[in-house]
């Protein structure tokens, strides 16, 4: 019942923590119809969402829209050390990527364009792992966050063909803390903290095409964006007479949120039943090291790079809806994402494998105006490896799941 | 509204299956063919905890014994037992001085910077005079500080070494025939380093190193009788104590000249030959086959021992127009021959660990590598004094971390050879050094 409570309390959008969802640290989360088709749907005008999916796909809106929605990850980690047999837990905070979006239709003249406004939360991790784990000098806490912003301009050239394009600012923060192994005369171990704010700009380009009035096609491209973290600030605790060699101050940093180049199908054989599959690839290539370089260097406190060597990957994801009744229609749907994670580079910040999730969800339309959905999102992985930088060898499982709701008003 | 209920359980269901977090499914460990009814550990003071200069309650808890005795306990064996010093005890050196701690410590210069410092001006005899044998509870650790492996047969090493004085059974009993009497059906056995080290601390100058014959009959007679009752072990090949910080931390080359100085010396030393040049200069040392003077520059394949007094080096001319005295110095010939001779001893140990079918636990090769440095769970580990975090404040010892490493080097060394699957430990989770 306290996961209820939860829940509830997150839906007010209390708090945006957010775990991996995707591959990486994506998170594929941003609508819920297509979150209970396996999060799919770029070949289909579902909703408003479509401005994230397909701008493309929103030039067939034939109303203006306002869609709010949520999802609650809830997300745990299990480590076990080979060598020592010994095992750790996170301990996340629920992950809350949430979205808001809003679609205006133009009539009359300028009829076929439409306007939109997309919020979402396309990348983000919370990784908090217990304390006195045996990987603290790796890390003990990471937390990326990125809130995209997306004016979106979509206009649908024929009854056929829609584009859409929008300009995207991202608005991100990152904080990553570790321990650092030094002792003070106590025995406790020093610890360092990087917070720091980020911002990046890129696009989000799309087209959708009705093959006939059954099949549809859809191709978007979202773009790289830079998250750079320019004014940075570390703060390190340690022992005195270490103080001067550990001294605070300001970092700078980079993480490159990749490109998403998305193919998407879809097929209504009838008005009850409707199928989609979404192809993604997802070029991770350009996370190839994290870097931070310290405004200030001694001998203890050099510039970090850390080799990532993300690899450029393929994602699938396909469902199914099925109109029950007017009112009720119901989902299901799953996917396969291979890792960007080479062997050698599983960290802890990011305990990524091979993924294949399952999904489900539910519509109800309560009248024109409002309609709402819901969905539910379930993985397990596994991942053993010796990271090549940290040595750390084990096996990292985890098991995810991640209800989510939204509300819909058009008019 | 039948059917919303029915969703909403069906969602609650899923939230219920799907909160359970992942199980945790460790193989139980294993003793494979070890039988660990009675587990004793023999070394010198590295195996019992000394560390810092000094033995003391908290490095006996922190011992390469009671690490390894630790995960022992994880396969049936019983906790070890250690002749512990009172935990309240600052305990004491093998000299008498007390253990050593980091401070600050103000040289000749003025200057103050964080340095070994003893914990008080004279150890703690009290800790060490009294004898806490019981016959009823047997020792089970026998981690003598300065033990070495020509002492076992020795009838009076307890009139010799209060260390093993309070703990063993009988003052005119060999070492060796108590550890008989223990009848033990494992034992871990690493001994040697001390016979080196005595050589090797006095830059050459005290005595000399067994002969290979002294070793090997030594050796293979403690091996011999341990394993006559069919008890299995584990026996470890000796480091080359030369990577060990303590010759490894003072460099050759520390002479630092300006101008004045260069010009100085030069005056002094052109007509030997030697030439000065400005910033950084090999020190001067004591060489009677070097020339009718007895000086000449150190070589920087030769090693200065921590044990030269360094405030004489910065204020009172050491190493330059008084060069430095052989004691502080292992120069080429003798590292040349330490290095030999312990190479000689460490193919005898491997060729004993083949012959009476035990462990081998190859130490050369652990402080090597720490020596060469690694990384372990996020820790960079490596062989620099203090700061890389394995070496205890005498830059010969371990520290618990650097022990609990060593003990892994065991744990790895006994599984591989008798197919068990003893945990090895976190030694992230044992003290490094502590800094104020």
């Amino acid at each position: 019942m306290n996961s209820f409570i939860k829940i509830i309390f997150l839906f007010f959008g209390l708090q945006v923590g957010v775990f991996s969802y995707g591959q990486g640290f994506q998170v594929n989360f941003q609508g819920q119809k297509q979150q209970g088709m396996g999060c799919a749907g770029t070949a289909l005008n579902l909703d408003a969402s479509s401005l994230f999916f397909n701008p493309g796909a929103s030039a067939f809106a034939n109303k203006s829209e306002v869609n709010l929605a949520g999802t609650a990850i809830f997300a745990d980690v299990l480590y076990t050390d080979s060598a020592t047999q010994t095992s750790y837990r996170t301990n996340n905070p629920i992950g809350t990527p949430f979205s808001a979006y809003g679609l205006y239709r133009f009539k009359k003249s300028l009829e076929p364009l439409s306007v939109g406004l997309a919020i979402y939360t396309p990348f983000g991790s919370t990784v908090q792992w217990e304390p006195g784990w045996i990987g603290r000098f790796a890390l003990t806490r990471l937390s990326l966050k990125a809130i995209f912003f997306q004016p979106t301009f979509s206009y649908r050239i024929s009854e056929r063909f829609g584009i859409g394009a929008g300009f995207v600012v991202s608005n991100g923060s990152v904080n990553l803390q570790k321990d650092i192994p030094v002792q003070d005369s106590l025995g406790f171990s020093g610890h360092a903290e990087l917070a720091g704010k980020a911002i990046g700009f890129g696009y989000n380009a799309g087209i959708l095409y009705h093959v006939n009035h059954k099949f549809s096609m859809g191709l978007t491209y979202r773009s790289k964006v830079n998250m750079s973290v320019n004014n940075g600030n570390a703060t390190f605790t340690v022992p005195t007479a270490l103080a001067t060699s550990f001294p605070n101050g300001a970092f700078s940093s980079k993480l490159p949120l990749p490109s998403v180049l998305t193919l998407g199908l879809s097929f209504t054989p009838n008005t009850k039943w409707s199928f989609v599959l979404d192809i993604n690839r997802v070029n991770w290539k350009v996370y190839d090291t994290l870097a931070f370089d310290y405004a200030q260097n001694t001998s203890a406190l050099s510039d970090t790079k850390s080799a990532r060597n993300y690899e450029s990957i393929f994602a699938f994801r396909g469902g199914a809806s099925f109109a029950a009744t007017k009112k009720w229609i119901l989902r299901v749907g799953s996917g396969f994402g291979f890792t960007p994670v080479q062997s050698g580079y599983v960290t802890p910040e990011t305990p990524d494998a091979n993924r294949l999730y399952g999904t489900c969800g539910f519509s109800f339309v309560a009248n024109e105006h409002f309609s709402f959905d819901t969905s539910l999102y379930a993985t397990r992985m596994q991942r053993t490896d010796k990271n090549l930088e940290t040595q750390l060898n084990g096996t990292f499982t985890s098991i995810a799941f991640a209800p989510g709701i939204s509300l819909n008003y058009k008019w | 509204m039948r059917k919303l209920q029915f969703i909403g359980l069906f969602i609650f269901t899923i939230l219920g299956l799907l909160s359970c977090e992942p199980k945790i499914k460790s193989p139980i460990p294993s003793k494979g063919e070890l039988d660990v009814s009675k587990v004793i550990f023999i070394g010198d003071g590295q195996m019992g905890g000394y560390m810092n200069d000094g033995l003391k309650n908290e490095g006996q808890k922190n011992s390469l014994a009671n690490i390894i005795a630790v995960q022992f306990e994880l396969i049936g064996s019983n906790s070890a037992n250690i002749p512990w010093i009172n935990s309240a005890s600052i305990g004491i050196s093998t000299a008498g001085l007390a253990p050593l701690h980091l401070g600050y410590k103000t040289d000749c210069q003025g200057n103050v910077s964080l340095s070994p410092i003893r914990d008080a001006s004279i150890g703690d005899v009290s800790s060490i005079s009294q004898s806490c044998y019981n016959a009823n509870n047997p020792f089970t650790v026998y981690g003598i500080p300065g033990l070495r492996l020509n002492q076992f047969t020795n009838p009076n090493l307890a009139g010799t070494n209060a260390f093993y004085n309070r703990m063993c059974a009988s003052q005119t009993t060999s070492l060796l025939d108590e550890l008989l009497a223990q009848n033990a059906t494992f034992f871990q056995l690493y001994i040697g380093l001390e016979d080196v080290l005595d050589y090797a601390k006095s830059g050459g100058t005290h005595e000399t190193l067994p002969s290979d014959l002294q070793f090997q009959q030594n050796y293979e007679q403690v091996v011999q009788n341990l394993t006559a009752n069919g008890a299995k072990g584990a026996i470890a090949t000796i480091p080359d104590v030369s990577q060990m910080p303590y010759f490894t931390t003072i460099p050759w080359n520390g002479l630092t000249l300006d101008n004045s100085n260069v010009g100085t010396l030069n005056n002094i030393y052109n007509p030997l030959g030697f030439y000065f040049q400005l910033g950084a200069n090999p020190f001067m040392m004591v060489d009677s086959s070097a020339n009718m003077f007895a000086v000449r520059p150190i070589q920087s394949s030769e090693l200065l021992l921590l044990s030269l007094p360094l405030d004489s080096v910065k204020c009172n001319q050491m190493g330059v127009l008084f060069p430095i005295r052989d004691e502080f110095v292992l120069d080429a010939e003798e590292l040349t021959f330490l290095r030999g001779k312990i190479e000689s001893y460490n193919n005898f140990i491997r060729q004993m660990a083949q012959t009476y079918n035990l462990a081998l636990v190859n130490t050369d090769q652990f402080v090597s590598n720490l020596a060469d440095g690694f990384t372990y769970n996020g820790v960079s580990m490596s062989a620099k004094f203090v700061s890389g975090g394995a070496y205890s404040l005498d830059g010969i010892y371990l520290n618990p971390r650097g022990n609990a490493h060593f003990a892994n080097a065991f744990i790895k060394a006994i599984n591989k050879k008798y197919q068990s699957t003893i945990p090895e430990v976190n030694a992230n989770k044992f003290d490094g050094v502590r800094f104020p």
